[in-house]
C-alpha cells in the first residue's frame, strides 16, 4: 500500500470537516472503548495479565532467530512450506509463483494486514489471479476501492447508507437497508468464492513454534472457509508473530479480543498445523506461510524494540483521541492511530512521515489499555529525538526550543523576559482580557480566544512579599 | 514538614494566583513552604518536542534547588509526573543521579495528591458554592493516580456539588506545543471537551493542570460561553476563586 | 544469502542476547500464564457463557434423546429437518425422530450439521473441534444450523487444560484445531454485532451425558 503520510495535515482539515465520518467515528466510544471495558474486568489481574503478555513477547523479540527456526522446522516438518520474504515485493513475487506452480485463477482471502503492507492483492490481479477478499469489512473496501482505515475493523469509517448504496450498485440487487439484510447478501455473494476458489490466502495473529501452527482470530467464518476449502493455502505474516508456546498463545489469546473488540474469545480461533493428511476430507493439500521482514529485523536490538511486540489488537486506536477525531485514512498508510504513528516511520521511513510523531498529545490513552505494554509515547517521543537530531524539524521550532531552554537555564534573565513578555501579552488581550489573535500562534487562535495573563509573574509578586 | 514549592513556568507567567492558592493551602494543613527562588521550568517542553539535552539541564538544575526538601508539591500533574517519571529515566545511564532522581522523584507530588494522601488538612479554607465538574488531566491521571484526591477534597467542601462530565478523562487537546503546531486538531478536541462541560451545566469547569485550563477557556469564550468560570482546583479550595 | 539467511543474520548480529537453552527450557515446560478463578461448577459456568454468545444450549441425561430434542428445536424454528452428522452421531434414532441424517462430510446445500467435539471450555463457552477423517470440518462450518452433542465430562476449565488433554491424547496437533464460541457474527457494519457472517447463523449445544 502506498505511504501517503506526508499528507497527514491536509488530511487532517478534510477529515475534520467530513460529517458522515464524524458520525461514524462516534461510534468508537461506546462499540470499542465501553466494549473492551466491560469485559476486561473478567480478567482478575488486569497488570498481571499483561506484564505476563509483555514477558512473552520479549521473550521472543530478545530470541527471534532461535525461535523462528524452531517455528519453521516444527512447521516445515509437519508439511508446511516456510518462505522468507526481506519486502513487500517478495511476499508478491512468493503467492504469484505458488498460484503459478498450482495453476490457481481465483483466491479466497481473509484479512492480513501485512498484505496490504505488501500490496498484495493488486500484484496477484497483475498475475491473472482474481482476489476476493472475504472479510465483510475487506470485501466492502475492495467493492468500494478503498483503503482499511482501521486494523480490526477496516470500515469503520463508513455508515450503513454508504454500504446499501455501494451494495445495491456492485450486485445489481435490490437496495437492502437492513444491517442484517446487507450481511445475508454479502454471505450469499461470497459463498460461491468460497468453494469455487484454487487458493485461500490469510494472515495469522500468531506463530507458535512448539508446534510449527499458524494461529488465526475470527469472527465470520471466513477465516475458517479459506483454510479448510481451497487446495492451496497461504498464509502471510510478520516475523515478530511467532509465539513460543501452545499456553504462551493462550495467555495472549485472553487479551487479544478483549482489547479488540470487547469480546471474551473471538467466535472461531483456527490452530493450522501442515497440510491436509490422505485420509482428511477437507484442508489444503498445501500449505505455505510467508514470513515478513520489511523492517522488522532492524527494531530488533534497537531502542524502537518494544514495538515488536504489538499484537495488533487495536486498542490504542481505539482509545486515542486524534484517532478518534480523524479516523484511520489520515494517516496515510496500513497502520493508523499511535501504533501506526510509529510503525509507519519506523518501516516506511522518518522522513516520509514528518507528521506522525508529532500529532500527539502523550495523553497516554493508548499505552494504558496496551495488552503488552508497550510504551508507545515514549516511542513517539524518541521518534521526535531522531527528527531533532537529523534536523528534520522547522528552523522556527528548533530555535524557539533553543531559545526557551537557554531562558529557562538563566533564571535572571528569563524573569526580566517573562516580566516583560506577560505585560505585553496582558495589554494585548485588553479590557476582555482575552486575545483573538496572537502573532506566531495561529494555531491556538484560529480556533480558541488565548486568556491574558495577569500581568505580574508569580515569582515578581512572592519577592515583593505575599499578596497577589 | 519542609515544602519546596514548585509553581511551574505556566502559573508563574499566567496565573500566579494559583501558585499563591497553593501556598495557602499547604500553610493552612501546618507545611513551611519555601518557593525556590531560582526556579523556571521542568524542561516538559523540550523534552516532549525531542530535546532531550535541554531536559536533562533543567532537570540538573531542578535537582540542585529542589533536593533538599522533604516534599516537594506542584500544582501541576504533568510538571509533577516530569519530575517523577521522566527525570528518572533520563538519567538511566548514570547510577548515582538515578538514584537521586528516584528519590527525589519519589518526593514530588501533584498538589491534590499531595494535600489528600500526605498532609491530610482539615476543612478547606474555600468557599465555593454551587456545581462545578472535574476534567482530569492526562499526565496527572496516567502517571500519578491523580482521580480520586481532588474530588474527595472538593467534595468535602459543603457549598459544592460535583456533575461529572462524560469522558473527563479524555484528552482536552493541550498537549503543549501540539496545541499551536496542529492547531486544528486540537480545538476539535477542546471543542469536544468544552461540549462534555457544556452538558452537565455545571457553573465551573475544575481542573489540575493550567495548560489545560487555557485550552479550556479559550474555547469556551471563542464559543461564546463568558459564564462557565474555568479554575484550577487550588484556587477552588483555598478560596482565591473568590477574588476578582 | 537467500532472503533467509540475511533476514537471520540481520537480526543475529542485532540481538544482544541469545541462548538456546532458554528456548528447549521453556518449550519442554510450557508453563501457564496467570489463570482465571476456576469455576466450580464446570458444566453450568459452560452453559452461562455459551448462553452469552448467542448458543442455544440443550441438556439430556440420555444420547438416545439428541434426535428427538433436535427435531423439537428444528421445527420450533421452521427449520428443515435434514442434515448430515459426523460418523460418531450415525448410530443415533434419527429417522425414528423423523429426521433425515446422513453420516457424511457437509456439502454447501446442507443447512443443518451435526457434529461432537473434542472437549470443551468452560471459561468462554467454546467448542474446540479437531480436523480428522471422522471429524469433517466442512459439518460445522458451510450449514446455517451447527449443533454440537457434547458430553459435560468432556468440559474442562480453560483453554490450557484443553490443550493439556490434546497433549495426552495426540501425539501433535491435527491439521486444524478450531475453537468455536457461537454462531458466526460481524460487527463491520455500523459496529452492530449481527450473528450469521460466512458459518453458521446459529449453534446448538446439546449436552448429553450417559
Amino acid at each position: 500500500m502506498q505511504n501517503t503520510s506526508l499528507q497527514f495535515r491536509n488530511q487532517v482539515t478534510i477529515k475534520l470537516a467530513d460529517a458522515r465520518l464524524q458520525d461514524a467515528l462516534s461510534r468508537l466510544q461506546s462499540r470499542f472503548v465501553e466494549g473492551r471495558s466491560a469485559v476486561i474486568s473478567e480478567i482478575a489481574d488486569l497488570e498481571e495479565a499483561r506484564t505476563a503478555a509483555a514477558t512473552i513477547r520479549d521473550r521472543v523479540i530478545n530470541n527471534l532467530e532461535h525461535w523462528l527456526v524452531h517455528f519453521e522446522q516444527q512447521a516445515t516438518a509437519c508439511g508446511a512450506i516456510v518462505h522468507w520474504a526481506e519486502t513487500g515485493a517478495d511476499v508478491n513475487r512468493i503467492v504469484a509463483g505458488i498460484a503459478a506452480q498450482h495453476g490457481v485463477k481465483t483466491a479466497a482471502k481473509s484479512k492480513s494486514m501485512v498484505s496490504e503492507e505488501c500490496g498484495l492483492n493488486d500484484a496477484l490481479e497483475l498475475a491473472g489471479v482474481k482476489v476476493m477478499e472475504t472479510d465483510l469489512g475487506e470485501y466492502i473496501l475492495q467493492l468500494a476501492k478503498e483503503a482499511p482505515s482501521h486494523i480490526v475493523a477496516p470500515v469503520v469509517h463508513k455508515n450503513k447508507e454508504e454500504i446499501s448504496d455501494l451494495f445495491a450498485e456492485k450486485h445489481h440487487l435490490p437496495r437492502k437497508t437492513g444491517i442484517a439484510e446487507l450481511c445475508r447478501e454479502a454471505r450469499e455473494v461470497l459463498r460461491p468464492a468460497f468453494l469455487n476458489a484454487d487458493m485461500g490466502i490469510s494472515g495469522a495473529n500468531f506463530l507458535v513454534a512448539e508446534t510449527g501452527s499458524a494461529l488465526i482470530v475470527t469472527n465470520e467464518g471466513n477465516g475458517r472457509l479459506v483454510t479448510t476449502l481451497p487446495r492451496v493455502h497461504v498464509a502471510i505474516t510478520g516475523i515478530e508473530k511467532v509465539v513460543p508456546t501452545l499456553e504462551d498463545v493462550t495467555t495472549l489469546l485472553r487479551l487479544l479480543p478483549r482489547s479488540a473488540t470487547g469480546q471474551s474469545i473471538t467466535n472461531y480461533v483456527s490452530v493450522l498445523t501442515g497440510k491436509k493428511n490422505a485420509e482428511d476430507h477437507d484442508g489444503p493439500e498445501h500449505f505455505h506461510i510467508i514470513l515478513l521482514d520489511n523492517g522488522r529485523s532492524s527494531l530488533v536490538g534497537s531502542e524502537m524494540q518494544e514495538m515488536l511486540r504489538c499484537i495488533r489488537c487495536g486498542a490504542c486506536m481505539n482509545h486515542c483521541p486524534v484517532y478518534q477525531n480523524i479516523g484511520g485514512h489520515a494517516y496515510g498508510w496500513v497502520y493508523p492511530g499511535p501504533m501506526g504513528s510509529i510503525l509507519t516511520p519506523l518501516l516506511g521511513g522518518i522522513e516520509k512521515s514528518p507528521d506522525l510523531p508529532n500529532a500527539s498529545t502523550f495523553c497516554g490513552a493508548c499505552a494504558a489499555v496496551c495488552p503488552v505494554k508497550i510504551p508507545l509515547p515514549d516511542l513517539l517521543r524518541k521518534l521526535r529525538e531522531k527528527q531533532l537530531q537529523r534536523g528534520m524539524k522547522s528552523w522556527q521550532e528548533t530555535f524557539l526550543l533553543k531559545v526557551w531552554a537557554w531562558l529557562a537555564l538563566h533564571p535572571t534573565i528569563y524573569a526580566i523576559a517573562t516580566r516583560i513578555g506577560v505585560r505585553l501579552i496582558r495589554m494585548m488581550g485588553g479590557k476582555e482580557k482575552l486575545l483573538h489573535t496572537l502573532p506566531g500562534a495561529g494555531g491556538w487562535t484560529d480556533g480558541r480566544d488565548f486568556p491574558a495573563p495577569s500581568g505580574k509573574t508569580f515569582r515578581e509578586l512572592h519577592k515583593r512579599g505575599a499578596g497577589q | 514538614m519542609r515544602i519546596g514549592l514548585f509553581v511551574t513556568c505556566l502559573v508563574d507567567s499566567m496565573r500566579p494566583r494559583i501558585g499563591f492558592a497553593a501556598i495557602k493551602l499547604l500553610e493552612a494543613a501546618g507545611c513551611k513552604v519555601v518557593v525556590p527562588k531560582l526556579q523556571t521550568c521542568c524542561g516538559q517542553p523540550g523534552y516532549n518536542s525531542g530535546d532531550r539535552k535541554s531536559a536533562e539541564a533543567l532537570a540538573l538544575k531542578f535537582l540542585a534547588e529542589f533536593e533538599s526538601f522533604d516534599y516537594v508539591v506542584v500544582p501541576s500533574g504533568s510538571c509533577a509526573g516530569m519530575i517523577r517519571v521522566h527525570y528518572p529515566s533520563l538519567f538511566k545511564d548514570d547510577p548515582a543521579l538515578l538514584t537521586r532522581f528516584t528519590a527525589l522523584g519519589q518526593r514530588t507530588c501533584e498538589l491534590t495528591d499531595f494535600l489528600a494522601n500526605v498532609a491530610k488538612p482539615g476543612k478547606m479554607p474555600g468557599n465555593f458554592q454551587g456545581t462545578l465538574t472535574y476534567h482530569d488531566s492526562c499526565s496527572g491521571l496516567r502517571e500519578l493516580d491523580v482521580y480520586k484526591q481532588p474530588r474527595a477534597l472538593l467534595t468535602a467542601m459543603p457549598g459544592v456539588t460535583i456533575n461529572e462530565m462524560v469522558e473527563s478523562t479524555t484528552c482536552c487537546g493541550f498537549g503543549g506545543t501540539f496545541s499551536v503546531k496542529y492547531g486544528e486538531l486540537s480545538t476539535r478536541m477542546a471543542d469536544n471537551k468544552c461540549q462534555h462541560i457544556a452538558d452537565t451545566h455545571a457553573d465551573a469547569i475544575v481542573g489540575g493542570d493550567l495548560g489545560c485550563l487555557l485550552n479550556i477557556e479559550g474555547r469556551l469564550r471563542r464559543n461564546g460561553d463568558h459564564a462557565t468560570r474555568v479554575l484550577h482546583v487550588a484556587e477552588v479550595l483555598s478560596g482565591l476563586d473568590e477574588e476578582a | 544469502m537467500n532472503a533467509r539467511e540475511k533476514i537471520l543474520s540481520k537480526i543475529r548480529s542485532a540481538q544482544t542476547q541469545s541462548s538456546a537453552p532458554v528456548t528447549s527450557a521453556h518449550l519442554a515446560q510450557h508453563p501457564r500464564g496467570p489463570l482465571p478463578p476456576a469455576p466450580t461448577d464446570l458444566v453450568a459456568c459452560f452453559k452461562e457463557r455459551a448462553l452469552k454468545l448467542s448458543s442455544d444450549v440443550l441438556e439430556t441425561h440420555s444420547r438416545a434423546e439428541v434426535p428427538t430434542l433436535l427435531a423439537r428445536y428444528l421445527r420450533g424454528k421452521n427449520l428443515p429437518v435434514s442434515g448430515v452428522c459426523w460418523p460418531s452421531l450415525a448410530g443415533l434414532p434419527w429417522s425414528a425422530a423423523g429426521l433425515d441424517m446422513p453420516s457424511r462430510p457437509a456439502k454447501n446445500s446442507d443447512l443443518v450439521g451435526v457434529t461432537g467435539a473434542f472437549c470443551a471450555i468452560a471459561e468462554t463457552g467454546t467448542l474446540m473441534m479437531l480436523s480428522g477423517p471422522d471429524t469433517p470440518a466442512t459439518t460445522s462450518l458451510l450449514p446455517e444450523t451447527h449443533v454440537a452433542v457434547l458430553d459435560p465430562r468432556r468440559i474442562v476449565a480453560t483453554m490450557e487444560d484443553a490443550w493439556d488433554l490434546l497433549r495426552k491424547e495426540f501425539k501433535q496437533p491435527p491439521r486444524a484445531v478450531n475453537f468455536i464460541s457461537g454462531p458466526s457474527r460481524t460487527a463491520d457494519i455500523e459496529q452492530t454485532v449481527t450473528l450469521g457472517a460466512h458459518g453458521p447463523y446459529r449453534v446448538l449445544l446439546i449436552l448429553a451425558s450417559l
